[in-house]
């Protein structure tokens, strides 16, 4: 078994005992990526010296006899969202095409000071708008399963790179479901982490109310290694309340037994393409002979408008949050000789795509004094509603288990040719981030007998139950089996 | 009706901004004071707003906010949020300024000031509310202005620092109430230690909207006039504004809705150039809703000293000062403090009250210092007015003495020191000048025994040559005494 097999457990016991060294194991993770980028194109910046000489310093305060941290040596891929100081961070955008944040957001200096080594930045759909990684103005990137199909989005690179065996974790960013898809699209696990517990401090921000940060691994272990690392509150984060709430993730324990998993009714009427349908059998099968009671509950309000009032509230969060690229102080700019306003409008024309265009002209019109009442202030309203019958689901349910998605991972350029499909395949996955759950994606075996796409399905739990999402998660994996690296096209 | 016949009654309301006194920025550990300092030095990536960078409430920026708006009789409001007001500018690091806008942490307050007919008036406070400055502009133009320059170059020392902005009702009718409505407000800001409210240093910036009601009914629109930073602009603007709506309105024409800028330099308000932005608001998704609890409200408010017009009325009422001493010894709290801290050691106050109008202000003047800083302090002088009251000190002798205290001496020490002597004369010291005095005038005593001294004028003469061989130590009734005793024997 090579070095970049491992997972995370694996490499941190490995390289602390001194099995192998931390460079022994980047430069495997670093020729298993060379070998598979141009097929799956799933890096914007690969850090070949940051990562080696971080692996490097792990290895000599090993022979000095410290300990570098429970990550120590394990190479990790951050989307290209999240600051790194010194490092290229695009956001997947021509506007910071060569920009190096002066600061490292809080999770990478967390995951570094736990002993973690940087592989590099993954792509993502540019800042995070999208569902299939190609409106990356890096281009797109393919499925390791299958190199014709998307990773989903906006966290795709990430996705892929712990799917091909880049490395055992990456970091990724969720605002309607850009973990949780992904994982689901690549065959791993995805944890969308309860809103604040895991500090926004450093990620470029999409829809600020929505988005939080949670890794990719290839298994609950490592996903509750590396949450308990990621946990914390952060001082320089307002909206981050974990206190802590982190110790959830010490110990994992696959108690099923009593719990109480909920089918939501109201979905019932919306198709799933059979591969889905079929994961739910076997899943719930699974949880039912570990223990488990099957139970339904009702969100109407979910159901009907979830989707439109998420996308007016993420819309009208982004078009704030992106109007500092303006050129004026860093990233891609003009020597404009025509005046201020020119010199906007070049800028912001040229440095964003098509799907980010879109979205900015949205929130701008949704939160038009004139318009703002009757879509902005509405939308807002409705999600303390869609917050409000969730809370009341978990009166009668531990979890709920649903889909990630009604289909499995489309061609490339097909999902773009049908933007409506595109909305309403968000349904499983907005409605949790407009409430501020936590949504594990976990995986459920391949569709079509090992050849196939595989497929995933999701738990959402109330408020800071993360910890408990993974311990059913821990009993599943053991009856559904772990995800596999994908052959990446080799 | 004719043109003659129309009167205009000026309808306006201020908008001030005030710069809060904390040690750091609104949203970040940045210091707030950057005087003097190198453009961009006091920056980091919140305040630049960097991308993937979050905001952090100040703390003590909320407590001066409550401060200020106590100082000016508002309700504390809470839960309150934060809103993102979205325009474009390049000082404007966000794209968006950070503001309470109409959910502000104080609101429903007033002020007292007299009208222009001299009759007490109250002009009420709509609300005070937090938010951050922006960065500040130089433009290579010789004027100063965007228009026209080449290049301009952006400071973002100002950007965050912490401001609040207080909205008045349109209950002010003329520019000098404007200029006693701002006086008064400054004056309470200052005294409540939540702003230095340093003009010169850019503390306290306004904006004035102005319309005019006309006789015959028809309404002029409001005009908001911007941009300035000194009493004086504020009157000037609001002088011109007036005359320039009355004539607009007495030509027929109708006054436009705009916004216009001061020109301090040429004394004019000009129509802006730059078309206003569109300004939109959503809820700030990065500050949860802040939550001043009741016990905080009582804690801030039990650090809110006497407002300046109580203690006006105060001094007039129980200490017996007039009006005009009271107004100046209240006009800043560290001046009043010290007036009271002098009255507390037992000095008369009118007196303690003419020393420090005349002397200490006279030195704070000078010596461009607060009253802490005068080396006199109020004990000493408490003490040196007590002296005088007692007879134990004349006031010539008092003034070299305090002299000698302004150079750092204690009491005791500044009047050896000046050569004076306190408690008078004791009966045989003074004896003993006055039979010289009156040794070497015999002829003025001639005059007297005569019976040539009606007015008393000799008398006097003999008392004065006594005072002045004594240095003023002695007491001037025990002096004549001594003299018409000497006489008689």
């Amino acid at each position: 078994m090579r070095l970049h097999e491992l997972n995370v457990r694996e490499i941190a016991a490995g390289v602390r005992a001194r099995k192998f060294s931390a460079v022994e194991v980047f430069d495997d993770c670093l020729d298993r990526s060379v070998a598979c980028e141009g097929k799956v194109a799933a890096l914007i910046t690969t850090t070949v010296d940051v990562g080696r000489s971080q692996a490097r310093r792990i290895d000599e305060r090993l022979s000095k006899g410290e300990d570098p941290g429970p990550l120590a040596g394990v190479p990790v891929v951050l989307k290209d969202n999240m600051c790194t100081r010194g490092v290229r961070t695009t956001a997947g955008s021509r506007i910071l095409g060569d920009w190096a944040p002066p600061y490292d957001a809080t999770v990478w200096r967390l995951l570094q000071e736990a002993g973690a080594v940087l592989l590099g930045k993954a792509n993502m759909d540019e800042f995070a708008m999208g569902n299939t990684t190609s409106t990356s103005a890096f281009g797109p990137t393919a499925n390791p399963w299958d190199l014709t199909r998307v990773p989903g989005g906006s966290s795709g690179g990430s996705a892929a790179v712990v799917s091909a065996g880049y490395v055992p974790f990456s970091l990724g960013s969720d605002t309607g479901g850009s973990i949780r898809q992904p994982a689901s699209y690549c065959g791993i696990c995805g944890l969308k982490p309860t809103y604040g517990m895991v500090s926004r401090y450093g990620l470029i921000a999409y829809g600020s109310s929505l988005d939080q940060i949670g890794p990719f691994t290839r298994n609950v272990e490592d996903m509750a290694l590396v949450m308990g690392i990621l946990a914390r509150q952060d001082p320089r984060d307002s909206t981050s309340t974990c206190g802590t709430r982190g110790e959830c993730f010490s110990k994992l324990s696959d108690g099923m037994k009593g719990k109480r998993v909920a089918l939501v009714r109201d979905f019932k009427e919306f198709t799933l393409d059979q591969g889905i349908a079929e994961a739910m059998k076997k899943t719930i099968a699974a949880l039912e002979s570990a223990g488990a009671e099957m139970v339904e509950v009702s969100l109407p309000t979910v159901g009907r408008y979830a989707v439109a009032c998420y996308y007016a509230i993420a819309a009208s969060e982004a078009h704030t949050n992106l109007a500092r690229f303006d050129g004026v102080r860093y990233g891609y700019t003009v020597d404009s000789s025509t005046g201020l306003k020119d010199m906007f409008q070049e800028v912001r024309s040229f440095g964003f795509g098509g799907e980010v265009k879109s979205r900015i002209i949205a929130g701008t019109c949704l939160t038009e004094p004139v318009r703002s009442e009757q879509y902005y202030v509405a939308a807002t309203r409705v999600r303390t509603l869609i917050a409000r019958e969730f809370s009341e689901a978990f009166q009668n349910a531990d979890c709920i288990l649903q889909p990630v998605t009604p289909s499995l991972a489309p061609k490339i350029g097909e999902a773009d040719e049908d933007a409506m499909k595109g909305y309403e395949s968000d349904l499983y996955t907005l409605p949790v981030n407009m409430a501020g759950l936590p949504g594990y994606s976990f995986f459920t075996g391949h569709y079509d007998a090992g050849l196939g796409l595989p497929v995933g399905l999701q738990l959402v739990g109330p408020r800071w139950s993360d910890g408990e999402l993974l311990n059913m998660g821990f009993a599943l994996e053991k009856a559904l089996g772990a995800p596999v690296i994908a052959k990446a096209g080799l | 009706m004719s043109d003659k016949e129309l009167t205009f009654t000026p309808v306006i309301g201020i908008e001030i901004h005030i710069q809060l006194k904390t040690k750091s920025k609104i949203f970040c550990t940045c210091s707030a004071d950057y005087t003097n300092d190198e453009p961009n030095s006091h920056i980091c990536p919140v305040c630049m707003g960097l991308p993937g960078s979050l905001p952090v409430l100040n703390r003590a920026v909320v407590q001066q906010g409550m401060l200020a708006g106590l100082a000016l009789n508002c309700s504390i409001v809470s839960p309150t949020l934060f809103f993102r007001k979205s325009y474009y500018y390049p000082d404007l690091p966000k794209g968006f300024q950070t503001t309470q806008s109409d959910l502000p942490i104080a609101a429903s307050g007033w002020l007292m000031i007299s009208d222009d007919a001299g009759s007490p008036k109250k002009v009420r406070i709509n609300r005070l509310h937090l938010e951050e400055d922006v960065g500040k502009l130089h433009h290579s133009a010789s004027d100063g202005r965007l228009e026209g320059a080449e290049t301009s170059w952006v400071d973002y020392n100002r950007s965050g620092l912490p401001l609040a902005e207080i909205v008045s009702e349109p209950d002010i009718s003329s520019a000098r109430e404007a200029v006693e409505y701002v006086t008064a407000l400054r004056r309470r800001v200052r005294y409540a230690g939540a702003s230095d409210v340093d003009l010169e240093k850019g503390m306290m910036r306004f904006d004035a909207n102005v319309s005019m009601k006309c006789s015959d009914g028809r309404w002029g629109r409001k005009v908001e006039v911007k941009n300035m930073n000194s009493f004086r602009a504020l009157e000037r603007a609001i002088e011109f504004e007036i005359k320039r709506q009355i004539k607009v309105m007495r030509e027929g024409g109708e006054v436009l809705q705009e916004t216009r800028h001061w020109n301090d330099a040429k004394e004019v308000t000009r129509a802006s150039r730059v078309k206003e932005f569109y300004r939109k608001f959503i809820v700030e998704p990065d500050l949860p809703p802040m939550v001043v609890t009741p016990e905080w409200i009582e804690r801030v408010k039990a650090t809110l000293p006497e407002m300046p017009d109580q203690k006006m009325a105060r001094y007039v009422k129980e200490l017996g000062l007039t009006e005009v001493d009271a107004s100046v010894l209240t006009d800043s709290r560290d001046v009043a403090e010290y007036f009271e801290a002098c009255i507390a050691c037992g000095a008369n106050p009118v007196r303690a009250g003419n020393w420090i109008r005349t002397e200490i202000l006279r030195f704070m003047g000078e010596r461009q210092v607060g009253a802490g800083d005068v080396p006199v302090k109020p004990e000493a002088l408490a003490e040196l007015v007590r002296s005088v009251d007692d007879g134990n000190l004349s006031t010539t002798a008092a003034k070299t003495v305090f002299e000698a205290m302004l150079e750092g001496l204690p009491f005791a020490e500044a009047v050896k020191k000046s050569g004076a002597v306190t408690g008078g004369l004791d009966a045989d010291a003074l004896a003993k000048v006055v039979s010289e005095i009156l040794a070497g005038n015999a002829d003025v005593i001639e005059e007297i025994k005569s019976g040539k001294d009606t007015k008393g004028k000799k008398m006097k003469f003999l008392q004065g040559l006594v005072m002045r061989e004594t240095k003023g130590q002695a007491r001037p009734d025990e002096v004549s005494a001594a003299i018409e005793a000497s006489l008689k024997s």
